[in-house]
């Protein structure tokens, strides 16, 4: 929660005879973080790779040329083998099946070249058909030179000033004239300056025989039975892609953990006798390492803990504490958003557990309609049983959860697809009376969206209408509440940090006035809002105490050049507000349009929806679903994408980019997808 | 000459006033994305990785719009100086 998992430096030294099976241990332990040794001290050297590296990379290539071939993609695997199957079965699928992918795959590979090559020549032959010449008229003289192509204007003329030997044949094709001109070899170049003047352009013939229909006949012939020696080979990969896809992704996975395996030693550090393993390894499961791995290497090894104070000096120097996120199951679908921003740094907080609770209502803020609600829940359904990979699985939670508060805003809201759409209709409307009264006494927070059990709330304000002036000023107020909670959190965890840095200073003169002066700057705003001005004044002064210690700060005076984006990061969080209502007017704007316009003016300007022609109804519901759906898609991103800036530049600056990113523990080791286990 | 403060006309100051500060604000955000979109499409054709901090990335801008529609909500609804007239 909030803090990383705690780590402890350890150090493995053992003799060389037992590195095999120390390496096969740590990797199927997965606990110890590797420091790769850099090679800085004399008394060792980098270790070497062990056992059969080369042959494995090997295998690997030849493996992974057959997949491209066959377009295999990493997948959620469908199967899973025992190793020994892999083994098995490995020699047959390198060689034998290898073999036989690639000369398939070579041969569809020469087949398309072929066809693409005869396409190309019934191409040029096309236009030819309306002159009057075998093909092989064409090609074969020594002493004449032949020009054939297109041309903008007549020719016959100026062809017959330059050469008066000649022969000219002219067709029209569809929309050019074709030209087969034949003079004598020495006339060539005369001729070629003379067609140019006319816009000529060369058409290649290729040296085919017989006359241009029946020769194009011909290559339309070969071209469907190479398509026909195609088909069956393209059906052959596509079988053999089925059954040895997910064997084939296993191999990899075989052959790559044993090349990680056999390369490993290249992070350790070796003398002529002995290895040294640096590396950090979770606190609670040191002992378990240090069991583990001293039965595995027979007592000829020793695991120790570095001291605490020895393991800060090697911070110190540079070396970097992994982090290791540690949130409750519900809160790490949102390990992603804080990872995209940058891994916390050991020492700094994981903000991962207050994105859960801030970023879901946010997004039920921000959409807040049942029925988006429940159409975004069950598009993610659908999603998630169709992208299986984690990153995908973590983003379909984190916007599913999202959407469960969407629905519990679109309660509050009183919105089924747009206020005044199902909501007032279905559950009737106070009565006239009651409203005016509301009026009267300031509680009015739109009409036709109370429900027959009266209305909920401290004020008795919900299911209110977001587009009521009362309800925008209220939300106003709610948006800037959020916001000041969440930069005061972010603040908070600020102070914390560099508390743990060490750095008093910052803690107190750089981090924690921002807190005070957003703190009070809406506590002043508040008084002003509600008349009390003892609130205005207290405001004043604490705004006035913190920007002296600014001033007080590390940073000085230039400390006051951040005041002005203090006040904006507030403001910024009425997007809250902000976009919702874009998503209420536009979903507002479409039953309006629906109910009150298009399906009155088809209908022959019918009041009342009982008098409304079904053709009104068609018309009037394609309106409602195309506009509403263009709403949806809008109304998934925005909710997503602004929250998310609200935690990356409102909230994360305040505690997280100061230290720069961490480095994220990655255990040696490998998680077996479609290897047994 | 005395200047006649009608209700009406006030109002719709308001309203126009109220248009303008988020359609500039708009415009201003928009030239703002222009260029940070032409770089994210960029980036993004090179690098498909990079859709997500490009997504972000352009929405930075937005926050001016929040700024102008601000204005506007406290013109149209907030302002207490004009709200004795503009209550309908």
């Amino acid at each position: 929660m909030l803090r990383p998992v705690k780590m402890s430096r350890v150090v493995v030294a053992g003799s060389k005879d037992v590195i095999s099976p120390v390496v096969e241990k740590l990797h199927e332990l997965r606990l110890l973080h590797i420091v790769s040794y850099n090679g800085n001290q004399p008394e060792f050297e980098l270790g070497k790779p062990i056992g059969k590296a080369k042959e494995y990379s090997e295998d690997l290539i030849k493996l992974r040329s057959a997949t491209r071939y066959l377009d295999i993609k990493n997948k959620a695997p469908d199967k899973t083998y025992p190793e020994s199957q892999v083994l098995s079965e490995m020699d047959n699928l390198l060689n034998n099946v290898g073999a036989e992918v690639t000369a398939t795959f070579e041969r569809i590979t020469a087949i398309e070249a072929e066809v693409k090559s005869k396409q190309d020549q019934i191409k040029a032959l096309t236009p030819l058909s309306v002159l009057p010449l075998p093909l092989d008229a064409y090609y074969g003289y020594d002493s004449l030179a032949t020009f054939v192509g297109t041309a903008a204007t007549p020719v016959d003329a100026d062809v017959a000033r330059v050469s008066p030997v000649n022969e000219i044949y002219t067709g029209t094709a569809k929309n050019a004239t074709l030209v087969a001109i034949f003079v004598p070899a020495d006339k060539a170049g005369e001729v070629s300056a003379v067609l140019s003047e006319h816009g000529f352009s060369e058409t290649s013939v290729p040296k085919l025989e017989g006359n241009v229909d029946s020769a194009i006949a011909t290559l339309e012939g070969s071209i469907k039975s190479l398509d026909g020696e195609m088909a069956p080979l393209k059906k052959k990969l596509a079988d053999m892609k089925k059954q040895y896809e997910d064997l084939m992704l296993a191999t990899d996975e075989y052959l790559s953990m044993q090349t990680r395996k056999t390369e490993a030693p290249l992070r350790f550090a070796e003398t002529a006798n002995a290895f040294v393993i640096d590396g950090y390894v979770p606190s609670d499961q040191f002992s378990r390492l240090k069991n583990e791995l001293e039965s595995a290497a027979g007592g000829r090894l020793e695991v120790q803990l570095i001291a605490d104070k020895e393991a800060d000096d090697l911070v110190e120097k540079g070396e970097d504490v992994p982090t290791q996120m540690d949130n409750p199951s519900l809160a790490r679908p949102y390990e992603l958003v804080t990872r995209l921003f940058a891994i916390p740094e050991y020492k700094e907080f994981d903000p991962s557990l207050l994105i859960f609770v801030f970023f879901p209502i946010m997004f039920g803020m921000i959409l807040g309609d049942v029925g988006y609600g429940v159409m975004t829940f069950l598009v993610l359904v659908l999603l998630k049983k169709r992208f299986r990979t984690e990153g995908w699985q973590q983003l379909i939670n984190i916007v599913m959860i999202g959407s469960v508060w969407s629905i519990i805003f679109g309660v509050f809201y009183g919105e089924i697809f747009g206020p005044l759409g199902l909501w007032g209709r279905v559950m009737g409307q106070l009565p006239e009376a009651e409203l005016e009264h509301l009026k009267s006494v300031g509680l009015y927070f739109g009409e036709g969206v109370y429900g027959s059990l009266g209305r909920l709330g401290p004020l008795g304000i919900f299911p209110m209408d977001r587009l009521a002036s009362n309800a925008v000023l209220l939300l106003i107020g709610t948006s800037i509440f959020i916001g000041v909670i969440h930069c005061s959190v972010g603040s908070i965890l600020g102070i914390l940090t560099e508390l743990n840095y060490g750095e008093k200073k910052h803690a107190y003169f750089e981090r924690l006035p921002v807190m005070l002066f957003q703190v009070f700057f809406a506590i002043a705003l508040l008084g002003l809002v509600m008349g009390q001005m003892i609130m205005v004044y207290l405001g004043a002064v604490v705004i006035v105490v913190s920007i002296v210690m600014m001033v007080m700060g590390p940073e000085g005076a230039m400390g006051l050049a951040h005041v002005p984006s203090y006040v904006s990061n507030l403001i910024s969080y009425l997007r809250i507000l902000a976009i919702g209502l874009a998503s209420v007017g536009l979903a507002y704007a479409a039953n309006q349009l629906a109910f009150y316009v298009i399906m009155p003016m088809l209908s022959g300007g019918a009041k009342d929806s009982a008098e409304f022609t079904i053709p009104a109804i068609i018309v009037g519901v394609l309106v409602l679903l195309v506009v509403h759906f263009i709403n949806f898609l809008l109304g998934i991103l925005s909710p997503f994408m602004h929250p998310l800036r609200l935690h990356y530049v409102e909230m994360f600056t305040k505690f997280y980019s100061a230290h720069g990113g961490g480095v994220e523990y990655s255990p040696f080791g490998h998680v077996r997808r479609f290897l047994k286990a | 000459m005395a200047i006649v403060a009608d209700a009406g006309v006030l109002y719709g100051l308001l309203a126009v006033g109220a248009g303008l500060a988020t359609g500039l604000a708009g415009i201003g955000a928009g030239v703002g994305e222009q260029g940070i979109g032409a770089a994210v499409v960029g980036v993004v054709a090179e690098e498909p990785g990079f859709l997500g901090k490009g997504l972000f990335l352009m929405l930075l801008p937005e926050t001016l719009i929040i700024f102008g529609l601000a204005v506007s909500l406290i013109l149209m609804f907030a302002w207490t100086p004009f709200s004795g007239i503009v209550t309908p």
